[in-house]
């Protein structure tokens, strides 16, 4: 029982992450349609900040996550003020193998300058643990999955109370109409994604203090986030939380019953089976084409 | 293709024919073996993307299952090499039946994704399986090692005769009633489907023709490598590097994916071992470029410029 439930924690307290660096696919593909493959590639620059302010100015990693809201922010919105919106109205295909192209520059330019290294953020405090009743609750862990919700709530509030919010959704369900009403829609689309940016670069901060970062550690992370995404809903933003704590608490219960490879066996069949059965997400809101 | 071009590929394809025996080094049979194989693969992968509109980012799933049954076949029960990769070919396509009838059904990135969690559940799948289920079989990541085969001119010739089939093949479709509905279901699938084009089942065919031949090629690339593992034959890069050769030469169009994959393999040979991480970067940039500068490839935009249809 004691295991079960340390490995339903587990779960939970990974769900929080994936769910944190899912939100920013999830609203890219929402408001413009575009399978962002260079999404993980956002989750390691932010950990690569992190990493680096850390190791040479000694910057607490919970300190360095405005710079990596900064920088992210600002790559996101150049990216697609000057490079996607040049095909944001062609065929869906284009935007793949476009934000694929981006992907290789990005992997290969930082394995180039940083190397294959495997690196990692430890601080003093890193090994610290809670023990509630026997079941072990890791601060750093906890700390990342406290402000993972936080990241999901902000952004909900960002785009459901504010005035550049609205102007998000009205672009996101109609863009015809939005641009009649005075919305400038490639500026919307540049802000959307430097959002989106910006809430993957906060999780890559999260995660380097807890998990190895190297350059080419990206593509997985793209391939999780589309199972989060597509689990809870295609770009309903409370759906990454809910896709993140299923696949984080699936991956882990099979982990510790079966074992941790065939775990990854089980996210892809559930991810496929999903689709084929309900390719609008657990709580049913996702875009269907 | 018109007539003007249809004699200079019989010659180009002829003289191929006899390049082992003029005195070429290894080196170079063995480079044109590897494009062969690479315009068989993103030939696979264009028959479906490039004429349905369907992007499979799983295509590897079918190479690596003919590369398994093969490598099994040869390895375990000694059985001949033609009649192991051909196996291969079959079970790939069966597997593409019951996979595709569900999975076509979806609709664009939902595809794609679909597609790539089949070939990434497949790999965990055949990593895992004799630890989960205690029976020695694939033997997980530790991989089958395949009887020694023969020298790279043999595999210049099957390559040579496996791209000939594939290139054949999607031309055959190209000019066919079949090859019609294909670009019926890219360009309006609703509007095909009301015209009485059988939707599901042409895609479904056309789908388990590509993973067929697919297979067939994982299966000869298992016998060149001798040695597989789940990691080396469901590597979701090789699904890349067919939509990228793809894009690159022309997507959905029969001479695409030979400019394509020799353009990309000759890139890959010249910068890979002196400038490993430049290769991406370039790589990353060229597709960059494509998509913004000519998206229908280079042999689209030639076709389009000099309105010679390819």
């Amino acid at each position: 029982m004691l295991l079960f439930l340390q490995s339903l924690l587990n779960g939970i307290l990974l769900g929080g992450i994936y769910a944190a660096y899912s939100a920013g696919f999830s609203l890219i593909f929402g408001v413009m349609g575009v399978i962002n493959i260079f999404h993980g590639e956002m989750v390691m620059l932010g950990a690569f900040i992190t990493y680096w302010i850390f190791t040479l100015f000694h910057v607490d990693p919970f300190l360095t996550i405005p710079f990596s809201i900064i920088a992210l922010f600002v790559f996101g919105y150049l990216v697609q003020r000057f490079v996607i919106n040049r095909v944001v109205e062609a065929p869906p295909m284009i935007s793949y193998i476009l934000t694929f192209g981006i992907h290789l520059i990005i992997a290969y330019t930082a394995l180039w300058v940083w190397t294959a290294d495997f690196r990692t953020v430890t601080t003093s405090y890193s090994g610290f643990n809670a023990n509630v009743g026997g079941i072990i609750i890791p601060y750093a862990r906890l700390a990342t999955f406290g402000l993972a919700l936080v990241v999901v709530a902000g952004l909900y509030v960002l785009l459901y109370k504010s005035e550049v919010g609205r102007a998000i959704q009205a672009t996101a369900q109609d863009k015809e109409v939005a641009r009649l009403m005075g919305v400038n829609i490639r500026r919307i689309y540049a802000i959307t994604f430097g959002i989106g940016a910006a809430i993957t670069g906060i999780a890559g901060s999260l995660i380097s203090t807890y998990f190895i970062i190297f350059p080419q550690m990206g593509l997985p992370y793209t391939i999780i986030a589309f199972c989060v995404v597509v689990l809870g809903g295609m770009g309903y933003i409370p759906g990454a939380l809910w896709g993140g704590l299923i696949l984080g608490v699936v991956q882990s219960l099979t982990a510790t019953y079966l074992n941790s490879g065939i775990s990854g066996a089980f996210t892809f069949i559930l991810l496929f089976v999903m689709l084929i059965v309900r390719p609008s997400g657990i709580v049913g809101k996702g875009i269907v084409e | 293709m018109k007539k003007r071009l249809a004699p200079v590929i019989i010659f180009i394809a002829l003289a191929l024919l006899f390049v082992p025996y003029v005195g070429v080094s290894g080196y170079l049979i063995r480079l044109f073996a590897i494009i062969f194989l690479w315009i068989g693969k993103t030939g696979c992968w264009n028959l479906v993307a490039g004429y349905t509109g369907y992007i499979d980012f799983g295509a590897v799933g079918y190479y690596g299952i003919g590369s398994y049954v093969a490598a099994l076949l040869m390895a375990k029960a000694h059985v001949p090499f033609l009649i192991s990769i051909l196996l291969g070919g079959i079970i790939s396509g069966l597997v593409a039946l019951f996979i595709g009838l569900p999975t076509l059904r979806l609709k664009g990135a939902y595809f794609g994704i679909a597609t790539l969690a089949f070939a990434e559940a497949m790999k965990q799948i055949i990593l895992e399986f004799d630890k989960t289920v205690g029976i020695p079989f694939f033997e997980g990541p530790h991989g089958i090692t395949l009887p020694i085969g023969p020298g790279n001119e043999f595999f210049y010739y099957v390559g040579f005769v496996i791209m000939v089939a594939v290139i054949g093949i999607t031309y055959r479709v190209e000019r066919s009633k079949f090859g019609y509905a294909l670009r019926a279901i890219r360009e309006a699938e609703h509007a095909a489907e009301l015209s009485g084009v059988d939707t599901l089942k042409a895609k479904t065919e056309a789908y388990m023709i590509s993973a067929a031949f697919l297979g067939i090629i994982g299966g000869i690339e298992a016998y060149w490598l001798t040695y597989i593992t789940p990691h080396m034959v469901f590597d979701v890069l090789i699904t890349i590097q067919m939509v990228v050769m793809s894009l690159l030469g022309g997507i959905g169009t029969v001479l695409g994916p030979v400019v394509g994959a020799s353009f990309l393999t000759i890139i890959y040979e010249l910068l890979h071992r002196d400038f490993p991480y430049t290769y991406g970067i370039i790589v990353g940039f060229i597709v960059v470029a494509v998509v913004l500068l000519m998206p229908k490839g280079i042999a689209g935009t030639l076709t389009a410029k000099f309105g010679t249809k390819a």
